[in-house]
């Protein structure tokens, strides 16, 4: 039972961090109709911005602001540079540009930073509260609580704000948008940026829990099932899928995975059933496109593809 | 919220002249002149494709005219986009309700404020604004026992009320009706000319109606122009229009 709580805090703080990734997958998917591929890029970038200003001596509270300032304009310049003059382009054209754009920025950090993996600067005190038996580290609460601050912080931004409302209109019908007075290529712009900030930050959060390096750009392959299990328009489903995931994955890595083992080495000669845990979101996404394919909170037919 | 513009009573808020608009070879609009002053509902009437909301369109924003001028307050309207006319206090209201499939009634009032204030909004009191907006607009509208219900699934004359709302909310000095009364009941319609004359004595704007229903047009409007293959036959009072033979002979003696 210890284990179980333990499992399900752990897998909350990661599952918090993936629902930010995909709500700005979520968000850019509902204003441009394109399926982001460099969101894992965001997330990267973000990641070593926040390390160079760490590293530069800024005090981490600083140092996340401006990477994730600095993420809002990689953000907009993409919308601007890349995405717009392939306005008439078919969708799938630009969704290969995103993929393109992810691999880019691998191969640029690979060039500056290397390829090891890079011990992040603490931002988060160092230490560990236990309660009731279960032991969790700051890095992960604060982590934890950080993101879903954030991701409710954004979807109340989303529903009631003035800014939040032209967004939700340009998404719905940009052509009525355009047509009553709204700036949409200004809403969209700014989607992209507050979804890069957002995939900066959890970027940055994942290198806290697991250290920085390349493969952080990977966490947008985890987002996707993400998104496509909460259904590819619906922000709130991008929250909750992604905390459904976080701890399933955690179950799957602390509990699942030992006693499959178990049984399998003392009835045949496997040893090993390696990484279950990644293969899960996967499993969860051929399972989820085969029973409920606008996904849990997704509309029927509401694809715009 | 921004500050109206300075419009004086009786001064000639829009001076538009020569709006001629081709497309490929048919000349939608050909020299359409029309003015309309502060606290004045200017009926625009004519057959179908006689370039009416065409015009409209040139004015807003929609479309952008091969000739012409529209001067407001001074400043060239056409060219410009929806979202700057609208800064410069100019509405429109749509024939057809675009679909909105996510937002309430009240949504759709307050992108009307939103739009004009910007974003400068971002963090105003959402409760305040809201509760402005059901009193002032929704009440008189009959729609705030709609509030909170998405727009799609609500009637038409009720969408249209909800569209004419929102440019409302947008506090307009000049606003562009593209039949109001359209595809509404005649009760329904009554009610909404006077809505619509309520809202021009309340905000002294200068209102532009395109309008088929002359019921509604001779009982609502100050001043009427009649459009027929693109540009202006007419243009006088209502009981004048009437009697006009030519206006007769192209619109008012037509069937349907």
């Amino acid at each position: 039972m210890t284990l179980a709580l333990q499992l399900a805090v752990a897998g909350l703080a990661t599952g918090s961090v993936y629902a930010l990734i995909a709500l700005g997958i979520v968000l850019i998917y509902k204003c441009s109709g394109v399926v982001n591929f460099a969101q894992g890029a965001y997330a990267m970038l973000g990641a070593y911005a926040s390390y160079v200003l760490l590293s530069a001596g800024l005090p981490a509270v600083l140092a996340v602001l401006a990477s994730m300032g600095v993420m809002a304009g990689v953000g907009a310049l993409t919308e601007r540079l890349v995405l717009r003059p392939m306005l008439k382009a078919p969708v799938v054209a630009v969704m290969m540009v995103t993929l393109g754009l992810l691999i880019c920025a691998r191969a640029a950090c690979l060039a500056v930073f290397g390829p090891d993996q890079i011990a992040f600067p603490p931002v988060f005190p160092e230490g560990a509260v236990s309660a009731g038996g279960i032991f969790v580290t700051y890095n992960y609460i604060a982590a934890g609580i950080l993101a879903a601050v954030l991701s409710l912080g954004f979807l109340l931004f989303y529903a009631r704000t003035p800014m939040g409302l032209m967004q939700r209109c340009a998404a719905d019908n940009s052509r009525a948008a355009l047509a009553i007075g709204i700036h949409v290529s200004n809403q969209v712009s700014a989607a992209w940026a507050m979804s890069a900030a957002l995939a900066g930050l959890a970027g940055t959060l994942l290198a806290t829990l697991n250290g920085l390096s390349l493969g952080l750009a990977d966490i947008g392959m985890v987002a996707f099932p993400v998104v496509v299990v909460g259904g590819l328009s619906s922000l709130e489903g991008a929250l909750v899928a992604g905390l459904v995931l976080g701890v399933l994955q955690s179950f799957t890595d602390g509990l699942l995975t030992p006693a499959l083992e178990d049984v399998l080495r003392a009835n045949t000669g496997i040893y090993s059933v390696g990484a279950l845990q990644q293969v899960l979101p996967y499993a969860l996404l051929v399972l989820m496109l085969l029973l409920r394919p606008q996904g849990l909170f997704g509309r029927r037919g509401a694809e715009r593809i | 919220m921004a500050a109206p513009l300075p419009a004086e009573a009786g001064a000639v808020a829009l001076t538009a002249q020569n709006v001629t608009i081709r497309f490929g070879g048919v000349v939608a609009v050909a020299g359409m002149a029309l003015d309309a002053t502060p606290g004045e509902i200017v009926g625009l009437i004519g057959p179908n494709g006689a370039g009416k909301t065409t015009f409209v369109n040139c004015i807003c924003g929609t479309y952008r005219p091969n000739a012409g001028t529209a001067l407001w307050l001074g400043r060239e309207l056409l060219g410009l986009s929806p979202h700057a006319l609208l800064k410069l206090g100019v509405a429109r209201t749509f024939q057809n309700v675009a679909s909105l499939h996510d937002l309430t009634v009240l949504d759709i009032a307050k992108l009307g404020a939103a739009v004009r204030a910007g974003s400068g909004g971002f963090f105003a009191s959402e409760k305040a604004l809201e509760a402005e907006l059901t009193e002032t607009l929704l009440r008189p509208l009959h729609l705030a026992d709609v509030a909170h219900t998405p727009i799609q699934t609500l009637p038409y004359g009720r969408r249209k009320a909800a569209d004419l709302a929102r440019a409302l909310a947008a506090q307009p000095q000049l606003l562009l009706l593209d039949e109001p009364v359209a595809g509404l009941t005649s009760q329904e319609g009554m009610a909404m000319a006077a809505v619509i004359r309520g809202v021009r004595d309340r905000f002294g704007c200068a209102v532009i109606m395109v309008e088929h229903k002359m019921d509604v047009v001779m009982s609502t409007c100050d001043r009427i122009a009649v459009m027929a293959a693109g540009s202006k036959i007419f243009e006088g009072l209502p009981e004048e229009v009437q009697s006009d033979a030519e206006v007769q002979r192209v619109y008012l003696g037509e069937p349907g």
